[in-house]
């Protein structure tokens, strides 16, 4: 019976191949293009390219300012990720641990609200308050600081969500034996309950990495200046001027693409999980 | 014993830091968008008080009433095809044997790619002279079925709807696949006991167990489709002819380009009620019913 069923298979994986030669086929394309010239793109579009030159790399690297775009994703993206982490670990340790009943449920609930009312709704009032703010006589407007703390404030909902599940369910003997010791509340949550709760960590961080980098309409609105933007505002200008060289834009969405999937071939059994820990988020 | 826990100082300075960017970043707007909702307002002169007129005027604006068909039209078809397909590629990638995690990366992929790029992506591979769609087309048919795909208003959605797909599939295909990976192996081989084979076996007892999961996917293709944005405005920006106008894209458009701050605000607060409306809908529908093996 082992055998037949065994036997059976050959035709789900000719199925699954084919499905991922269909999806996968168009980056592989991309990046044959990425070498050819404009002209080869069209004559020649499903041979390999005549000879593997990176002179569009190298004009989509000098036009494209790909290489500071990602510096700035990199920077407003761990900032907001490293805030997010540490306010919503701090409160999920709060209400999930600490002994203020009514307060808890209080704050957690009103914490919840934020699931529900997408973002996307927001965006006017956000701007007019992004442009209102000013900081010790500088505007916000315009810098990084605008997106760190506004990627913080809507990652904060979900964040504390699946922190809070998983500290509430540490058993109550490690931090007595915590007490004993001698530690007070934030010598328990640095000492004890952080350490403890890393998994969790490590997966809502993910989670969050991969929204932020990839944040496209906040940034556009709220950053103007050229050398402030971050990768994906910075891809989609250069798309709007470079629409029809097709060679250059190529090679712009490969360099784009590469470090993600370098990262994902490493940690692809992390990132699949904490990317998919946020499909609660209804 | 548990003096360290009841803290009063400690507690407060842990919860501050987030309530005070939750109530600055999230509470101020939601609030103000309501309010702004009532007024006509440039965002330069003074706002002027009209009640709900903006709220009426969206019953009668036609190029809203578009945005709104083409939200649906988006939710259609993420409902009819995506979800089927996902159902159909997560069971054959359980039942396989050999090579399922090469099959979950890959499905994945796409997924990790930023959306801005995949609009841009696709912006190439939908292009009239060298794009990849157009080139295979001339490959096995005639030249004249080639298609301005992103630039003929009867294309321009059903285009960017394959390119969301595209992007999109994956992530449920993991959440699927790792539901029907949960059913515990007894009852499938309670069931093979009483001679049910493979497919009977799927609609039988796969189906009706991941349950849970095909609600999730409905929440997230519901609220999904109606607040998108990012793939639509890379691509068209509602074009051509308004044909892949959203609610979101116009929101944009009427509060920016038009400065019409007010009425893109009621845009914003009709987007969140009809999202609310429609997964509160769903909830009643499946009852949130709790799977037990």
């Amino acid at each position: 019976m082992t055998a037949r069923l065994r036997n059976g298979q050959w035709w789900m994986h000719l199925f699954l191949l084919g499905y991922v030669v269909v999806l996968l086929f168009p980056l592989v394309w991309l990046f044959l293009s990425s070498f050819k010239t404009n002209r080869e793109i069209t004559a020649n579009t499903w041979g390999l390219p005549t000879s593997f030159s990176f002179d569009n790399y190298i004009a989509a690297w000098e036009t494209a300012n790909i290489g500071k775009y990602a510096l700035n994703s990199a920077y407003v993206t761990i900032a907001a990720c490293v805030l997010t982490l540490l306010f919503a670990a701090m409160t999920s340790f709060a209400i999930s641990r600490m002994k203020f009943k009514r307060s808890n449920k209080a704050v957690y609930q009103f914490i919840l609200l934020g699931l529900i009312v997408p973002p996307g709704a927001l965006f006017i009032p956000l701007y007019r308050l992004i442009q209102g703010i000013e900081v010790f006589g500088h505007p916000l407007y315009d810098t990084h600081w605008s997106l760190i703390l506004v990627y913080c404030t809507y990652a904060l909902p979900i964040t504390v969500f699946i922190i809070y599940a998983f500290m509430l369910s540490i058993p109550n003997e490690l931090e007595e034996a915590g007490i004993i010791d001698g530690l007070g509340a934030s010598g328990l949550f640095f000492r004890v309950i952080v350490p403890i709760s890393l998994p969790a960590l490590v997966t809502v961080f993910i989670l969050n990495f991969i929204g932020n980098w990839n944040e496209y309409i906040l940034s556009q609105l709220f950053i103007t200046s050229e050398s402030l933007k971050t990768l994906p505002t910075g891809m989609a200008t250069f798309n709007d001027g470079y629409r029809t060289n097709f060679a250059s834009l190529s090679a712009a969405v490969i360099i784009s693409i590469v470090p993600v999937l370098a990262i994902y071939v490493f940690l692809q059994r992390q990132i699949i999980e904490g990317m998919t820990a946020g499909s609660v988020k209804g | 014993m548990n003096k360290a826990l009841k803290n009063p100082i400690t507690y407060i300075a842990f919860i501050i830091p987030t309530l005070a960017l939750y109530a600055v970043f999230f509470v101020y707007p939601v609030i103000v968008s309501f309010y702004y909702g009532f007024f006509q307002w440039d965002g330069i002169t003074d706002k002027m008080f009209i009640g709900i007129d903006n709220f009426t005027r969206l019953w009668e604006d036609e190029v809203f009433r578009k945005a709104l068909v083409n939200n649906f039209y988006f939710m259609a078809f993420s409902l009819i095809v995506n979800i089927p397909l996902v159902f159909l590629i997560s069971i054959i990638i359980s039942k396989v044997r050999r090579m399922r995690d090469f099959y979950k990366s890959s499905v994945f992929v796409p997924v990790v790619i930023s959306t801005a790029t995949v609009a841009i992506l696709f912006g190439v591979l939908y292009n009239y002279d060298s794009g990849m769609i157009n080139q295979f087309i001339r490959l096995v048919a005639p030249e004249a079925w080639a298609r301005e795909w992103l630039s003929d208003p009867k294309l321009a959605m059903l285009s960017i709807l394959i390119a969301n797909a595209w992007q999109n599939i994956g992530f449920f295909i993991v959440l699927c696949l790792a539901a029907i990976l949960n059913i515990p192996k007894e009852i499938v081989e309670a069931s093979k006991i009483d001679g049910v084979n493979g497919w009977q076996e799927t609609w039988a007892i796969t189906l009706p167990l991941v349950r849970p999961v095909l609600f999730v996917m409905l929440l997230l293709t519901v609220s999904g489709t109606m607040k998108v944005l990012d793939i639509v405005q890379i691509m068209t920006n509602g074009g051509p002819f308004q044909s892949t106008e959203v609610m979101s894209t116009y929101m944009l458009k009427v509060g920016f380009r038009s400065m019409e701050l007010g009425y893109g605000s009621a845009i914003g607060v009709a987007m969140f009620m009809i999202i609310l409306v429609l997964t509160g809908l769903l909830q009643r529908i499946t009852k949130r019913e709790e799977v037990q093996y």
